[in-house]
């Protein structure tokens, strides 16, 4: 099928709304004492990692483009572009954009793709901004095969992409501690969202939705921000750099050292390169599941609570402290 | 959007929001006590016992010496890195020591040490 369908570039039109959006924040902030902190070469950091992004974008968007464009070529079927087929392609798109982000983060090879997103110790609405060069590198773009072999146009597919994107950079926020209950319970909101940026061992590898959180709960990955268990943001082993360029390759350097190191077996190798993120073939470095484990060793009236239910009490410990 | 105006608002709304935060205070690098070091390495590593830290007299930077060897706890910004002190080269700087860490995210740190710190942090870190 080759029709010609146009959809805009909604998070370049985006750009005047994010850069207002993060004024009022700071105004907000500045006036308020409260909502969250800015720090002027984290904010610059993120800011150029955003316009990067759109850059990386432009030089290598095409890769991903032409991809899509081949399967519409070999797809049958064509659903249009009326509006509930919009409708039913964001909704589809946003479970597309869970596992991408899953992987994200359980794929180490993903993962030196969307590290730069967490690498700031801040959370505010520029950490939005952080986005990777490097996507095209890590070639999710085939989890969209699907939906435009089921016949949602590509350019639609990338216009949904978009508005998803616009739609989690308002949730990147301190300023707004809940929205109202419903909101809370359907969509993704800056309370579920700080705790996906969390550090601390109770949030790692958690709430991965775009924009409806109803994807976490389905799967199994939700875990509700904690009054007592205050988000700390940033990654496990915080980088100790604001270039750009390292904060871009960081993890694609670190992959490269991990895997060419002298004696290892070849599974070993790829292990580094495709296992979860904090693999190492000798056991000095801790994966999420050990850090949690860890954690309620030294904190076990934390068992089984959101985050650890993994390390649920035993039916002992749990009469005991009944 | 034309690619001009992209660009004039990416380049001016970046520089412009630099602006304000450096002209608010913003920039100020954050400014360490032995509570707080203590309290910021076992935020970067929980599973350490902590034997003792010594700060820095511009409160920048903690070396802070744990059961199973040293570390660096340095200002990053308003936040903080911190590094065991396992792969690095120690030079001498003019305002103190730079630390090397032979690692692509956290490539150098530099400690500001009066003269006196310097050979007590080098006595430190490089016991006989």
């Amino acid at each position: 099928m080759t029709d010609h369908v146009t959809f805009p570039d909604a998070v370049q039109w985006a750009v005047p709304f994010f850069i207002a959006a993060i004024l009022v924040e700071f105004l907000w902030i500045a006036i308020k004492g409260r909502g969250g902190r800015y720090e002027t070469r984290d904010a610059i950091t993120s800011l150029i990692m955003g316009a990067g992004n759109i850059a990386s974008g432009f030089l290598l968007g095409f890769i991903a483009y032409a991809f899509f464009m081949w399967l519409w070529q070999i797809t049958p079927l064509n659903l249009g572009t009326s509006i509930p087929v919009i409708v039913l392609c964001f909704v589809l798109d946003d479970l597309r954009y869970y596992w991408v982000h899953r992987f994200g983060h359980r794929v180490r090879w993903v993962w030196a793709s969307h590290v730069n997103h967490h690498s700031s110790q801040h959370y505010n609405l520029t950490t939005a901004l952080r986005q990777t060069w490097t996507y095209t590198f890590t070639f999710m773009m085939v989890v969209r095969a699907p939906l435009i072999l089921l016949g949602f146009h590509p350019a639609m597919v990338l216009f949904v992409g978009g508005l998803n994107l616009i739609y989690q950079f308002w949730i990147h926020t301190e300023a707004i501690t809940k929205m109202p209950r419903w909101f809370e319970a359907v969509m993704n909101t800056p309370s579920h969202h700080r705790a996906h940026h969390g550090r601390n061992a109770r949030y790692l590898d958690c709430n991965y939705a775009g924009v409806f959180i109803i994807w976490d709960k389905l799967f199994g990955t939700f875990v509700p921000e904690q009054e007592d268990d205050r988000v700390d943001y940033g990654l496990v082993h915080n980088i100790g750099t604001f270039n750009p360029l390292r904060v871009a390759f960081h993890e694609w350097v670190g992959i490269w050292h991990d895997a060419t190191q002298k004696g290892l077996s070849l599974r070993q190798r790829l292990a580094y390169c495709f296992a979860p993120p904090g693999y190492s073939h000798d056991g000095s470095r801790d994966n999420s599941n050990q850090i949690k484990a860890k954690h309620v060793a030294r904190h076990p009236e934390d068992r089984g609570t959101p985050g650890f239910e993994r390390f649920a009490k035993s039916e002992a410990e749990s009469r005991s402290s009944a | 959007m034309p690619l001009e105006i992209l660009l004039v608002l990416v380049v001016g709304g970046i520089g412009g929001i630099a602006l304000l935060l450096h002209l608010s205070g913003r920039s100020q690098q954050v400014a360490l006590t032995p509570d707080s070091a203590r309290e910021q390495w076992e935020r970067h590593f929980p599973d350490d016992d902590i034997i003792d830290v010594t700060i820095s007299h511009d409160g920048h930077a903690a070396l802070v010496r744990t059961g199973t060897g040293n570390g660096l706890l340095w200002s990053f910004g308003a936040d903080t890195v911190a590094r065991h002190l396992l792969d690095y080269d120690l030079l001498d700087h003019p305002e103190g020591f730079e630390i090397l860490f032979h690692e692509f995210s956290a490539p150098r740190a530099l400690i500001h040490l009066d003269e006196f710190e310097r050979r007590h942090w080098r006595d430190l870190m490089e016991p006989a």
